[in-house]
């Protein structure tokens, strides 16, 4: 099984990259996609078969669906858009800062080797039999809170679309 | 054999990746893009947390980020069509309105 996670982790880290390194945000969205296909699949691995078939659906469907027609709507001939930060010391310092921060976080790692886990995981792990039994009796008010979140979102989402805003 | 760290190492870079890709681009949808590459990024690390623990809390939180995110977009993307049409660009550095 290794195999399989550096395979999917190799195709994230790359897709990554190209996200972040594109001229044209069109090809920068393909790499995005690239990253949460890589991603379902190593959720696959981790015995979450419901989060991997959300990302794909939620993920890489709606949303990246959504950016790219924002991308349709908003791009202009005139101008340079791709472009990195024009000034040199803007770069510097977002490269400096992101490293930092990934640096921060891999140093962390070093603590937690000791989470081994349990070997054998209970009956029905991630199963969606299980997501809905907590769902309905753990994290009822989560549940509901969150619709009224997704709610809000659609009112805000229509008002600000407004024309004459 | 594939552990923990392995996984907390993936999305360590691939949240670094999102962080360094906001704060260099200028292009406001590439931006946008980034988010939602640390926000993925966490989801990661939730999942592997979940199941080496094997405890399911991790993927219920993953859940609530999805309709968090999803609410995210929907008013995103719609601020970033409200300020083009007020700018006509989405280079972020024209967007300096609430500069001091």
């Amino acid at each position: 099984m290794d195999v399989y996670f550096w395979l999917f982790a190799t195709m994230a880290v790359c897709a990554g990259i190209f996200t972040i390194a594109a001229r044209d945000p069109l090809p920068s969205a393909l790499g995005l996609l690239t990253v949460f296909i890589a991603c379902a699949a190593l959720y696959l691995h981790l015995h979450a078969p419901l989060i991997a078939i959300f990302q794909v659906t939620i993920y890489a469907g709606a949303i990246l669906v959504l950016v790219v027609f924002v991308i349709m709507l908003l791009t202009t001939p005139d101008e340079r858009l791709s472009l990195f930060q024009a000034n040199m010391s803007y770069r510097i310092m977002g490269a400096v800062l992101g490293v930092c921060i990934m640096g921060l976080l891999a140093a962390g790692t070093k603590g937690i080797i000791d989470i081994v886990g349990s070997k054998s995981l209970p009956d029905g792990f991630g199963s969606p039999a299980r997501f809905g039994d907590l769902f309905y009796k753990n994290y009822l008010l989560h549940f509901e809170v969150a619709s009224v979140l997704l709610l809000v979102a659609l009112i805000g989402g229509i008002y600000l679309a407004k024309k004459n805003l | 054999m594939v552990t923990l760290t392995h996984y907390v190492a993936l999305s360590s870079i691939l949240f670094g990746l999102g962080a360094i890709g906001f704060l260099t681009r200028r292009n406001a949808m590439i931006l946008f893009m980034s988010v939602e590459l640390m926000l993925n990024a966490v989801n990661l690390m939730l999942v592997a947390f979940s199941e080496f623990r094997a405890d399911m809390a991790g993927q219920i939180m993953v859940i609530f980020i999805y309709a968090v995110a999803a609410a995210e977009v929907a008013v995103g993307l719609a601020i970033l069509i409200g300020l083009f049409r007020h700018v006509r660009s989405i280079d972020i550095n024209k967007f300096n309105l609430l500069k001091w």
